[in-house]
């Protein structure tokens, strides 16, 4: 048996109530790909009689698993990859002369995934700055327990290490271990990772001179997307820049940022005063 | 995650033997990825031992370094005609050949074969892929073979040491 | 843009072909590094070249390092899609002149962003 319209309308508040993350009607086939495994991990023939079960004898831990497999999204290294040159040629040297010596910039990857921005984001800054190490802590936020493990654990797959890192910096910066690739120690001292649900009310962090929130935003309603943003610059330092998906903007949902084009990618700052 | 277990080699001047340095799960782990890249996103191989038909085809590629033998794939005709199809999707000719099923068979076994390679101790060197009657096998103590069912057909992926198979002609 | 696909397998020669039309290249494929250099020689000279390792008559590390030692080809950008996946085995073809390095098993994704980091994705597959 297949997911019924019932079934897949049960997933889609649930999904809505948990993550705030809409699933449009259409969706039904990613919904079945992603519940797959996990009714075969509990012994079920298919995702109909999983959203039934759950359906029937709802539980913390099914709620948790059923959204974390639809609010993750495969991730690759450097796609969109201006975000993160615009890092290195535009904001590090805005910001630099701004801090302290030994003031660390704080930088926020929002949405972290598996671990790859945060990881994208270490890989750059320490080819950038000789004292990375200690001049740079970077934050790694995910709605997923399972997502947030990943990052700690800092290992890849051969097919995420394929997904837009350059050959040089795999390289340099990961070793194989085993089947799998690890990202070096001294980038992952740099991350620290923790479980972090953007549509609620935020835990005390930062205050971040960088936050990337990309490809977040583009999954939730309008008054979510507001609340985020809002959350997040109150988490920002006033010169901290904002970096969103490349189909993202705050133009139209938030008007206190202040749009800064930097070469072929855009981003946010908080517009004083408002 | 699967660690993968590369145990300590043993001291003395025995060349190792597979199952000291990989074991099941990789396998299965490195054919997993080599499906879902290269078969098809839902292509899933299921751990279940099946009857290879006694029609069966076979590809390996040989491994030459501090542990020498072969990577074999095998499964009846029919799996690996489908195994074709799947592979080359939209390019696929109107009408197989038997050379393109002998050709798409042996890149995936050197697909598996290099990254078996690549979790045994090197340096190691990689075989062409061969396609037909596949080598015989080793010493069970130097066999690590993994029974999957694809499509609900049975294949096989055994990785073999070379002692017992015959000479290796250069 | 053109690229010179180089496998020894044809399934393999058909899926990178496919994936690169598809991402609006021209292509043409060679078994082997000696018949891809006859296609360079005979005045094909593509942007790209996706290279296997392991070949008959001349492999891709040969190649690779063939092609690098004529200054007529300086242009032309190099990409190992292989099987070969040690981290050795991936600094030698960076040595040798590579630019880029995929491994097998890869998906169209894989090869897609690997262009895009080469700057090498036509304009109209950009996006």
């Amino acid at each position: 048996m297949t997911l019924t319209a019932t079934g897949f309308d049960y997933v889609r508040r649930l999904v809505h109530r948990e993550s705030a993350i809409v699933l449009a009607p259409g969706k039904e086939y990613l919904v079945e790909a992603r519940l797959l495994p996990i009714a075969r991990q509990l012994g079920m023939a298919d995702v109909g009689r999983l959203v039934d079960e759950v359906r029937a004898r709802p539980s913390a831990e099914s709620t948790r698993r059923i959204v974390e497999a639809l609010t993750t999204n495969e991730t690759s290294w450097f796609r969109d990859g201006d975000p993160f040159t615009a890092l290195t040629s535009t904001v590090l040297p805005a910001l630099l002369p701004a801090r302290g010596a030994a003031e660390r910039l704080q930088i926020w990857s929002a949405a972290c995934s598996s671990g790859q921005e945060p990881y994208t984001i270490a890989m750059l800054l320490q080819d950038a700055l000789p004292n990375a190490a200690t001049r740079v802590a970077i934050t790694a936020t995910d709605i997923s327990r399972e997502m947030v493990a990943r990052t700690r654990a800092g290992r890849f797959s051969q097919l995420e290490v394929n997904r837009g890192l350059p050959a040089p910096m795999l390289v340099r910066h990961l070793t194989r271990a085993g089947t799998e690739w690890e990202v070096a120690p001294a980038l992952r001292r740099m991350v620290s990772a923790s479980e972090c649900n953007l549509a609620a009310p935020l835990p005390r962090m930062g205050p971040f001179d960088v936050v990337y929130l990309r490809n977040v935003l583009i999954y939730f309603d309008l008054p979510t997307k507001q609340a985020i943003l809002r959350r997040v610059r109150a988490l920002m330092r006033p010169d901290g820049w904002l970096f969103l998906g490349a189909a993202e903007t705050t133009l139209g949902v938030d008007d206190s940022w202040e749009r800064v084009v930097i070469g072929r990618s855009s981003a946010y700052r908080p517009l004083k005063g408002a | 995650m699967t660690e993968t277990r590369i145990p300590r080699r043993r001291a003395g001047d025995r060349p190792p033997v597979i199952t000291e340095l990989l074991d099941e799960a990789v396998v299965q782990e490195i054919a997993d990825q080599a499906w879902a890249a290269l078969v098809g996103e839902e292509e899933v191989l299921v751990p279940l031992p099946g009857e290879v038909p006694a029609d069966a085809v076979s590809s390996w590629v040989e491994v030459l370094g501090p542990w020498t033998g072969t990577v074999v794939l095998a499964c009846g005709r029919r799996t690996a005609a489908d195994l074709t199809r799947a592979l080359l999707r939209e390019h696929a000719p109107a009408e197989l050949e038997d050379e393109d099923v002998a050709d798409a068979l042996g890149e995936l076994a050197n697909v598996v074969g290099g990254n078996v390679k690549a979790v045994l101790p090197g340096p190691s060197a990689l075989g062409l892929p061969e396609a037909g009657t596949a080598p015989a096998p080793g010493a069970a103590a130097d066999t690590c073979r993994v029974d999957l069912l694809w499509r609900g057909q049975p294949l096989t992926i055994t990785v073999q040491g070379a002692a017992l198979a015959p000479e290796h002609e250069n | 843009m053109r690229a010179l696909v180089i496998d020894d397998s044809r399934a393999m020669r058909r899926i990178v072909s496919g994936t690169l039309e598809g991402l609006g290249y021209e292509t043409r494929q060679a078994g082997h590094g000696q018949e891809a250099l006859d296609v360079l020689h005979a005045g094909w000279v593509p942007e790209l070249c996706s290279i296997d390792w392991n070949m008959p008559v001349m492999d891709g590390l040969q190649f690779v390092s063939a092609v690098r030692a004529n200054p007529a080809w300086r242009a032309v950008t190099l990409m190992m899609v292989t099987s070969e996946g040690e981290q050795g085995q991936i600094v030698r073809a960076l040595a040798a002149g590579a630019h880029e390095y995929v491994i097998k098993p890869f998906t169209a994704d894989a090869i897609r962003d690997k262009l895009a980091l080469l700057g090498l994705l036509p304009q109209e597959a950009a996006l």
